[in-house]
């Protein structure tokens, strides 16, 4: 019989190049890990052998991920530049995805028509298209389309002992392997283990009539005959498993993953989150479920039995932690470190070959006949239209949930960035991208320039990281506040990673930048803002690497390429030369299983109806909740939600439709009234949770009480807010609040600054900055300081000035030491100090010492954390001692200094008063650093307050203070001995400078409060400009 | 026999001593240093002559201060000649040379190189590039100057160091030693930008700049400008300082902080701030909304300090109506009117706190819009009850008792 190339295959092939081959263009680099393998691409391009990557996370080795995906990439790279190497190799792993299913559905099959309908119908699988087009996963492509090839080749060398395909199969696990490390292993449990109990069963079934016939014993019998085969593959591939990729095992030996695990979607419960359980189950199953019973009845057969138990455990450990099961199934540390959703992936792959059967049947089989005789032709066409519609939906619903719900952030053009990090070696320092997504990576490969970020978390090794349940710094603001608790480590001690820019895409990060002390650079062409922070020193020239021995690289070099080349000569070399000899081919053994599909059972006709009919009810349930939840104005609840998320979201047209219409407020209003609304609430929170609780309602008013939580950037900001709610015909809406009517008393007016501008290197050259180009750094004086205890902690308080006579910014770094001279902490000023002075400015100072967040306590991790807050250093040791070291340099930035306390009035809890902005810039967050002082006017402690809202020119903003009540305080030391201005001593400079200085000159201003702890406290003020005009 | 014993002995030794005398011949090589010179100028072509007694090639082993090297040599019957490379001959100081062959020194010597007496670039530093009037603070000029292949000239050459401030120009003859020339240059009582060059052998340097700041500040003055003496809680008053000077009279650079420490007659501490532009700084402060009595004194923390001044601010609204209308709950508070029976401009805060059995339970706080405010007590958040009303506004308040709500 002359071999008739099979069509549906070969339009399978077609289609799927033309479909995915052109759409790729325009979703994978949007995808979530696609420009992650592009990295370690550009790695290997670069380094082929070293596997040391300084580039993330201060160093990491590449090791911890099986390479050859990325090695294909690189050779393809050398051709065409890297984003070819990606699209060429995307275009291969389309291919042999659509040959692997084809092959994997024969082999179950044993019908080519089926297959060929199984390959077609794979191109447009949702999960396929999530997979490829939404989570861009690459080697999980690969490794899966091969283990697939490999599947019929295990199978006739288990059931006919040919050498030649253990050669085969082997060559094709080696390719597994190497390009993804947990296809194989779990591919082994989930495809070969039913695999082989699949060719026990057609062994023992050549021994007897039907396959009903086989019995335990039979299937046992045949077992042993074929033990000897299983043992030598499975033996064989395990040592394949281990062999190919030996530094990656040693590696996850050597540092094994001890983070705090990171929370995915996968492990939600898919009917509380709902987005999860879309993303994580119902697209990958998509049209899937609706065949279930007749997969599940498939797979149940006698012959399958093995892959319907497979199948079974795929499908719950799927449901993440929707049911109880998977957590109990795998035990807590797989639960935590696995993506689920690979379970439904390869759950839904599975299901394939029965999907093809099940639409060879539908179109051309059995089950047409049944369902005419039964319904009528009619009928048949309207169910394979819906059908079809259903599949061709999920399919455009996959494609297009990356251009509704972006899951990246606009494209960003790169140039700009690596531009300016070539210039001026500013590649000597680190830097670190805010708001970029999974580009950092994209912008990683294009650089020379190190990161502290890095994008692929396994690899992640400071501790500061490590025991963060965050994926990256970059995006820390989507990991709640222990995101942001991560990121504040990094901004305020810069300079023990050299990181000195931070090119910021997101306005959420600027106030927490500019209050631990980053000034704004430029903004670079593609609307990139770059902040840097003075006197951080560059990276050394030699930077530790955990070395790894030479035959490690060599093996990681070569061996997975020789395996492509291997599985190439054997697999497909070995065709061409079959095809050319013109013996007649023999028909692999599996083809003679084929079932005849001549009855269909008509009971699982009736099932699939009758559980069709539960799925659509329940998707109609669905949505009509989903309707119900979202219907903005059907209650007061649902109205106050809306308008908070759409405030949240700046979705200001959506929030005035729900304003009372009879309010008589124009559009043009409402957004003139938001819009002059600046400030750390308006402009920087993040909406965390929202609560209402109607006091009050009626059929047409209610009022409300709205308690919201938002994070900001710097601190957590809980707001109780009394709403008024009228409706008009069966809408609810949100009656406005009333203005600040405040009238600002000139229209026009002046006024006179001192601005500076630095020349930087007055001649135009790459040389080093000449030596008169070089700035004295100011001189500071650090006026007072003194160590103490408060409550738990401890902390370095005291007051610093500019006494130079240019602009300083100002860096305070302080150590404590015990009795012995050891060194206990060191830490930064953060936010409490005025980082920027002008000559002969002062500013009271605290140093906090944090340690590490949780990184003793690691299942403490707070549900809700503080920004505020911070976790206190544990000392071993008492210390006694301190030293500072601040450094001034010269700085024209951020001097806005126009911000007047106008009013206050003191009671024994709180102040309260008002400031007032009297300069021409509009403030974003204004900053009060509160300094207490003792009834000898000795200083004691500091504090600070932000205040929610900006302040306009000439416009006054009230705030409110509460005192600090019932703690400790205890001075350790006030001895100064150990403070350095500049690296000099700080004594000698003050006898320099100002010899005569009037001590405690302004003891006479302080505020006199009525506190039990406390008699007197000292207010400053500190202002951030959003947007400086 | 005696006799032949000795003669035996005596040619045995001769024979013996002609061996050693042999072997010597064999191993010691006889090298002269021809070459006489000892002192050579740097860069010059340099060339040690040795007379060697037979065809023998040792190496020239030599170092100076930046490194060292060895030399094949070339033969002339005779005599070995070895070629000072560029690298050795071109720094000055000490070169030590060494004669080497078969791993032992056969000869050694120095020779000194002296810089050539011309100057090519003047090096030249100063820092720091900014210092205080006052005749105190100093910069530091450097010079040194050095030939074409950058070696610094000999000792005591001649560097006139010059330097211009205000109407001054001065020139002053320093001399290297060890190397370089060096300057303290005071700044003198005035502050101002002094320019700075230095010459040698009449080759002259850059230009460079040291700016002299002034001093610390020293006591100032202090006034205040008002558009009225109202406290209407909307005009701005401006405090002055005179110009700030330091102690020799100098204006403080631009951009000195002054911090304006307003008390008020409750005691409290307001404050504002400015930064000097030719000395004087201006800071702005809004007015009160209530009469007062500022106190007004300013401070460059720790160096200077401003006289006290007193400001009044008189009573803009001496008293307001309250309107009770709503079941009681709506409050309408006006008009407020200012000194001239003017509506008060837009913004004067206006507070409403309602007490319940004299604790307090909301404080409410609302601006005035063409001289009224309006108050809604909302009936879900004040039940059916009676209440006390306290409205406080201008300095003023009002108290209303057991206000019923219904």
């Amino acid at each position: 019989m002359k071999e008739t190339s099979n069509k549906y295959l070969i339009s399978a092939i077609l289609l799927g190049l033309a479909f995915h081959g052109t759409s790729i263009f325009f979703t994978l680099e949007t995808t979530y890990d696609a420009l992650i393998h592009l990295f370690f691409a550009d790695h290997y391009a670069n380094s082929w052998f070293e596997p040391w990557n300084y580039k993330w996370y201060t160093g990491f080795t590449v090791m911890s991920y099986p390479p050859l995906v990325h090695q294909s990439i690189a050779i393809f790279s050398m051709i065409g530049g890297l984003k070819f190497g990606l699209f060429s190799v995307a275009l291969i792993s389309i291919v042999l995805f659509i040959t692997g299913v084809y092959r994997f559905s024969l082999l179950i099959t044993g019908h080519k028509t089926a297959a060929g309908y199984a390959a077609l119908l794979a191109v447009f699988s949702s999960s396929f298209v999530e997979t490829l087009h939404v989570f861009g996963q690459l080697p999980s492509i690969v490794g899966i389309s091969i283990l697939m090839h490999a599947l019929p080749e295990i199978y006739l060398w288990l059931k006919t002992g040919k050498h030649w395909y253990l050669m085969t199969s082997l060559s094709l696990i080696a390719v597994t392997v190497t390009s993804h490390h947990v296809t194989p292993i779990f591919g082994m449990v989930f495809f070969i283990f039913p695999l082989i109990g699949m060719v026990i069963m057609d062994v023992s079934k050549e021994q007897v009539e039907t396959i009903k016939a086989i019995t335990f014993k039979l299937f046992l019998n045949s077992f042993f005959k074929l033990f000897k085969r299983i043992v030598s593959f499975g033996l064989l591939s395990l040592i394949i498993i281990i062999g190919c990729i030996l530094p990656y095992w040693i590696n996850s030996k050597n540092n094994p993953i001890t983070q705090v695990p990171i929370p995915h979607g996968s492990r939600d419960n898919f009917l509380e989150i709902t987005s999860s359980g879309l993303v994580f189950f119902l697209i990958p199953w998509g049209i899937l479920l609706v065949l279930l019973p007749y997969i599940f009845y498939r797979y149940y057969s006698k012959r399958y039995l093995f892959f319907g138990l497979s199948i079974t455990i795929l499908t719950i450990l799927g449901t993440g932690g929707t049911t109880p099961i998977p957590r109990k199934v795998l035990g807590e540390t797989a639960f935590n470190i696995l993506t689920l959703d690979r379970f439904t992936l390869w759950a839904s792959i599975m299901s394939l070959p029965i999907l093809g059967e099940f639409a060879y049947r539908f179109v051309q089989g059995d089950l047409k006949t049944l369902i005419q005789s039964k319904f009528g032709a009619i009928y048949h066409r309207i169910i394979g239209g819906i059908l079809a519609g259903l599949f061709v939906f999920m399919t455009i619903f996959t494609m297009s949930l990356g251009y509704f719900r972006p899951s990246q952030p606009q494209k960003i053009k790169m140039l700009p960035i690596v531009n300016f990090l070539n210039q001026d070696d500013h590649d000597k320092w680190r830097f670190l991208t805010l708001g970029f997504g999974d580009q950092m990576a994209w912008l990683s490969s294009q650089t020379n320039a190190m990161t502290v970020d890095g994008n692929y978390h396994s690899a992640r090794r400071l501790p500061e990281l490590t025991t963060r349940p965050i994926e990256r710094l970059e995006n820390s603001k989507f990991k709640g506040v222990a995101g942001i608790g991560s990121l504040q480590q990094f901004l305020t001690t810069p300079e023990k990673y050299n990181l000195k820019y931070i090119f910021s895409n997101d306005k959420f990060y600027d106030p927490i930048l500019y209050f631990c002390g980053w000034q704004r650079l430029r903004q670079l062409e593609n609307g990139i803002m770059v902040w840097e922070r003075l006197n951080i020193p560059p990276i050394s020239s030699i930077l530790p690497k955990d070395d790894v021995s030479k035959w490690q690289k060599i093996l990681w070099g070569i061996v997975p390429l020789i395996t492509v080349l291997l599985a190439f000569m054997l697999n497909i070399q070995a065709l061409w030369i079959k095809a050319l000899q013109t013996k007649l081919k023999k028909q692999p053994v599996f083809l003679s299983y084929k079932s005849n599909y001549s009855k269909f059972s008509n009971t699982i006709l009736k099932t699939t109806h009758a559980w069709s009919i539960i799925l659509a009810i329940s998707v109609f349930y669905g949505i009509y909740q989903f309707y119900i939840k979202n219907d903005s104005q059907r209650s007061p609840e649902n109205t106050l939600v809306a308008y908070y998320d759409a405030l949240d979201f700046k979705a200001f047209e959506t929030a005035y439709n729900l304003i009372d219409p009879e309010s008589n407020i124009s559009i043009a209003q409402y957004m003139l009234e938001v819009s002059v609304t600046d400030g750390l609430l308006s402009s920087y929170a993040k909406l965390d949770a929202i609560k209402t609780e109607i006091t009050n309602k009626n059929d047409s008013l209610a009022t409300a009480k709205v308690i919201t939580n938002w994070i900001t950037p710097l601190e957590k900001i809980n707001r109780v807010d009394y709403k008024s709610l009228a409706k008009h015909r069966g809408k609810w809406y949100i009656l406005p609040e009333d203005l600040d009517t405040d009238l600002p008393p000139d229209q026009l007016y002046s006024n006179n600054t001192t601005s500076y501008f630095n020349q930087g290197r007055r001649r135009i050259t790459t040389e080093q900055t000449h030596h008169e180009d070089v700035l004295k750094q100011p001189v500071l004086e650090v006026l007072s300081a003194k160590l103490v205890k408060y409550n738990k902690h401890y902390a370095i308080i005291g007051e610093v000035q500019n006494i130079d006579n240019v602009p300083a910014d100002v860096f305070l770094k302080g150590t404590l030491y015990n009795d012995n001279n050891k060194e206990l902490a060191t830490y930064n000023a953060k936010y409490h100090v005025k980082h920027k002075l002008m000559p002969k400015e002062t500013s009271s100072f605290k140093i906090n010492f944090e340690g590490i967040a949780w990184s003793k306590t690691k299942d403490s991790i707070p549900k809700t954390f503080n920004p505020d807050e911070f976790t206190p250093i544990e000392f071993e040791e008492q210390p006694t001692k301190f030293n500072i070291q601040a450094a001034g340099n010269v700085s024209g930035s951020d001097l806005y200094k126009n911000i007047v306390l106008s009013n206050i009035e003191i009671n024994n809890k709180t102040i309260n008063g008002s400031l007032f902005n009297s300069g021409i810039q509009e403030i974003t967050v204004p900053q009060l650093l509160l300094t207490y002082y003792d009834e000898n006017k000795t200083m004691v402690w500091v504090d600070h307050l932000f205040i929610k809202n900006g302040i306009r020119q000439q416009r006054k903003q009230d705030f409110e203070y509460t005192f600090l009540e019932n703690d400790t305080l205890k001075i350790i030391t006030d001895n100064m001995e150990n403070v350095f201005v500049n690296g000099l001593p700080n004594k000698d400079i003050s006898n320099k400078t100002v010899p005569n200085r009037i001590k405690n000159h302004t003891n006479s201003e302080l505020q006199k409060i009525s506190n039990p702890n406390f008699s007197y406290i000292k207010i400053e003020t500190n202002s951030y400009i959003g947007n400086p005009n | 026999m005696h006799l032949k014993y000795t003669h035996i002995l005596f040619f045995g030794l001769i024979l013996l001593s002609s061996f050693t005398l042999i072997k010597q011949s064999e191993t010691a090589l006889d090298i002269k240093l021809l070459t006489a010179q000892t002192e050579f100028k740097v860069g010059s072509d340099i060339e040690l002559k040795f007379s060697v007694s037979q065809n023998a090639k040792p190496l020239l082993y030599c170092s100076n201060s930046y490194g060292s090297t060895v030399i094949d040599p070339i033969i002339e019957n005779n005599v070995v000649k070895y070629k000072i490379p560029p690298n050795i001959n071109s720094k000055i100081g000490i070169v030590n040379w060494k004669l080497i062959k078969n791993n032992s020194t056969m000869l050694s010597g120095q020779f000194h190189l002296n810089p050539k007496q011309e100057v090519a670039t003047m090096e030249t530093y100063i820092g720091p590039p900014s210092i205080e009037a006052g005749g105190i603070d100093f910069t530091m000029l450097v010079v040194i100057p050095t030939d074409s292949l950058d070696n610094p000239l000999a000792e005591n050459t001649l560097v006139t160091a010059k330097h211009q401030f205000l109407s001054t120009e001065d020139n002053e003859a320093i001399f290297t030693k060890n190397l370089i020339s060096y300057k303290n240059i005071y700044s003198q009582k005035e502050s101002g930008r002094m320019l700075v060059s230095s010459e040698s052998l009449t080759v002259n340097s850059k230009e460079f700049t040291v700016t002299v700041f002034p001093a610390i500040p020293a006591d100032f003055t202090v006034l205040a400008k008002r558009p009225h003496d109202y406290a209407d809680g909307n005009q701005i008053t401006i405090f002055e300082t005179s110009i700030i000077k330091d102690k020799q009279g100098n204006i403080v650079i631009d951009g000195t902080y002054v911090n304006f420490f307003v008390t008020n007659e409750k005691g409290n501490v307001l404050k504002t701030s400015g930064t000097t532009i030719n000395g004087t700084a201006i800071a702005k402060m809004i007015h009160p909304d209530y009469e007062t009595k500022w106190t007004i004194k300013a401070y460059v923390e720790g160096m200077a300090e401003s006289n006290t001044i007193a400001i009044d601010y008189k009573k803009v609204i001496h008293d307001f109506e309250v309107d009770f209308s709503k079941n009681n709950r709506a409050i309408t508070i006006g008009p407020l009117q200012s000194f001239m029976k003017q509506m008060i401009p837009d913004g004067l805060q206006v507070k409403l706190l309602v007490y319940k059995n004299d604790k307090l339970i909301e404080a409410l706080s609302k601006t005035t819009i063409d001289g009224y405010v309006l108050f809604n007590l909302k009936s879900d958040l004040f039940k059916n009850d009676k209440y006390n009303i306290v409205i406080k506004t201008a300095g003023i308040e009002k108290k209303y008792n057991s206000k019923a709500l219904w």
